[in-house]
């Protein structure tokens, strides 16, 4: 062979190898856009406003037990307001499990629950208050995963689950004319629908056998095919396939039937009485979890956001949201296919105030807001921007997160996490530069290995 | 001599008049506007429309406010609109308060519940192909009930504009 061909056949092999889709040891085939670290996401939004003073530093004790590591008890005057939990389900504290940065930030724009889920979900932050009722103006981490991700996956494979309605819904997907509904997640608010009213109105189905079934779809299929609007292009929202379809009847029929079992709305033995919205929404999650194995599920809590009249009941419910993400962890562990493949980020949306406001609880305590001011060269009492100090705990794969380490200086922000989540998936690189922060310059970097 | 002189004038006769000159006819077509079954309906309807028009489908009477904040919630509870909307629809149909023709007979009533199911649910009057094959599909498909019928056309595409 002349040494030319021999060079040109070399050059093109190289290529070819650099080109060709991988198949990786798991059986999985992606293209070459990028390599995963996992197979599985989960981020948790610990939102409704955590201060870093009760969350991290434990001003009033370690109130996120299952999450932290430290013994120091509630403060004893507002021990009282703490209703009993169940042993920790996990072997270890979750930050054992990974990296904890204690100085996360969320830097920019209004202090606002659906502000800070909006930067959180695109990884943009946003200057101004928001619509509420439109979807965000940028792409969600939801589209980019199902537009990028190579092989494309249906919205089965990405949940939003939200423990409330209002705006929050038109998170699943954005207004970009470059991703929209076609590539949004299926959106779920559980404890609107799993409930006594949703059971009243959608509980009980009439069953077609299959072979009226079949006629259903035959006589669907002529009508449609003569009227001249599609009701599956995207404009009312998130499409599955009608055989996925299928399964999330099947599954909300299968929630109905549970939800009617108190067994199950006690399955972690805290007491019905103790059980709040947050803990519903995250059983809820861990069933879709295990029904589906998605490989990309975002959920929330927010009822910590009780401390804008009352701060004891804050504390108890940052005590109850720390009790549900470990049980959000042990089912990831527990469910074959993404136990030691998932990668758990824990984050708020942002803090809260450091002056209280005028409310008073019963035991004493001042209430708080989140009320940042939004302007960019406030060079005012530092002490009111202590609604943009949050954290950020990462736990994954001992392979894939670095374990037990504690990040104490200021280091990450709200706008990396989206980032953070397209590496681990492998497709950040076919995201468009400029859309989200350049995962090279994130700091969450060093949660990685 | 006098026969050929007949048969002269005979042939000039018949040679005159066939030569009469041809009419041309020039044939047009007036101007038909075509329309697409339902394409009028441009707007889809919203989650309040769709859920208190069903309900006065099926139960002939307006939807109690209370059942329709609850429906609301669960509608905007799930991003799958279809997903909710069969689910709705198929909680009706199992109310027993329904208003549901009994089945209509291959040789009985068969035109008219589905001229009176078109104008129920699509607001038309359905056409000749449509009459066509709802007839051979009731005639030919025993699995085909008014409760089928009705879920199939509560659930299509046209249903949900208007």
């Amino acid at each position: 062979m002349k040494r030319r061909d021999f060079l040109k056949k070399t050059a093109y092999a190289t290529a070819g190898a650099f080109v060709a889709p991988y198949i990786l040891p798991s059986g999985r085939l992606f293209a070459a856009t990028g390599l995963r670290r996992v197979n599985h996401v989960v981020f948790c939004l610990y939102a409704g406003g955590v201060r870093n003073l009760e969350s991290i530093h434990m001003n009033d004790g370690n109130l996120m037990p299952n999450i932290l590591n430290g013994n120091l008890p509630v403060a004893s005057d507002i021990a009282g307001g703490m209703q009993a939990l169940p042993a920790s389900p996990l072997p270890q504290t979750l930050q054992t499990f990974g990296t904890l940065f204690k100085e996360f930030r969320y830097y920019e724009g209004p202090t606002g629950h659906y502000n800070g889920h909006t930067v959180a979900l695109t990884g943009n932050y946003v200057a101004t208050d928001l619509n509420i009722r439109e979807h965000p103006r940028n792409p969600t981490i939801f589209e980019y995963y199902r537009k990028h991700n190579s092989p494309q996956q249906t919205a089965m494979n990405c949940w939003w689950v939200a423990n409330s309605l209002g705006p929050y819904p038109a998170l699943n997907y954005s207004q970009s004319g470059d991703y929209g509904p076609i590539y949004g997640a299926n959106f779920i608010s559980p404890t609107s629908l799993i409930s006594p009213q949703g059971f009243d109105v959608l509980g009980n189905p009439h069953v077609f056998p299959s072979q009226e079934q079949a006629a259903i779809n035959n006589i669907r299929s002529f009508t449609n095919g003569i009227f001249n609007h599609t009701y599956s292009d995207g404009s009312s929202g998130v499409v599955n396939s009608p055989a996925d379809k299928a399964r999330l009847q099947q599954f909300i029929t299968d929630m109905f039937a549970q939800a009617q079992n108190s067994s199950f709305l006690n399955s972690w033995n805290a007491g019905l009485s103790v059980m709040n919205n947050d803990m519903y929404n995250i059983l809820f999650a861990n069933e879709i979890i295990k029904t589906f194995t998605p490989e990309l599920l975002v959920v929330n809590m927010q009822d910590v956001d009780v401390c804008h009249f009352n701060y004891t009941n804050y504390a108890n419910n940052l005590r109850k949201a720390d009790y549900a993400v470990a049980q959000l962890w042990n089912t990831i562990q527990s469910t074959p296919g993404m136990a030691n493949d998932t990668v758990l980020i824990v984050a708020p949306e942002h803090g809260r105030n450091f002056y209280g406001n005028t409310s008073v609880d019963s035991f004493g305590r001042r209430a708080l807001d989140h009320t940042a001011p939004n302007d960019p060269g406030f060079t005012g009492d530092p002490n009111l921007q202590m609604a943009r100090e949050i954290f950020c705990l990462v736990v994954g794969p001992p392979n894939v997160v670095v374990q037990n380490q504690v990040i104490n200086t200021i280091m990450g922000e709200s706008t990396e996490i989206v980032p953070a989540i397209a590496n681990l998936l492998g497709f950040d690189s076919g995201i468009p530069s400029g859309n989200i922060k350049d995962w090279s310059l994130c700091q969450m970097q060093a949660a990685f290995i | 001599m006098k026969i050929k002189a007949h048969i002269l004038i005979i042939i000039f006769i018949v040679s005159v008049a066939g030569c009469t000159k041809e009419k041309k006819y020039q044939y047009n077509v007036n101007d038909v506007t075509v329309v697409q079954e339902g394409g009028e309906k441009n707007t889809r309807k919203s989650t309040t429309e769709f859920i208190s028009i069903a309900y006065s489908d099926l139960f002939g009477t307006s939807i109690p406010q209370s059942k329709l904040i609850n429906l609301s919630v669960a509608y905007s509870s799930f991003s799958d609109l279809e997903v909710i909307e069969e689910r709705i629809i198929s909680n009706f149909l199992n109310d027993s308060a329904v208003i549901i023709p009994s089945a209509p007979s291959v040789n009985g009533d068969t035109t008219e519940f589905i001229n009176n199911s078109y104008r129920k649910f699509f607001n038309r009057t359905p056409n000749e192909l449509e009459k066509h094959y709802w007839k051979e599909l009731i005639r030919t498909n025993s699995s085909v009930t008014p409760a089928t019928i009705y879920f199939a056309m509560m659930t299509s595409d046209e249903y949900r504009f208007y």
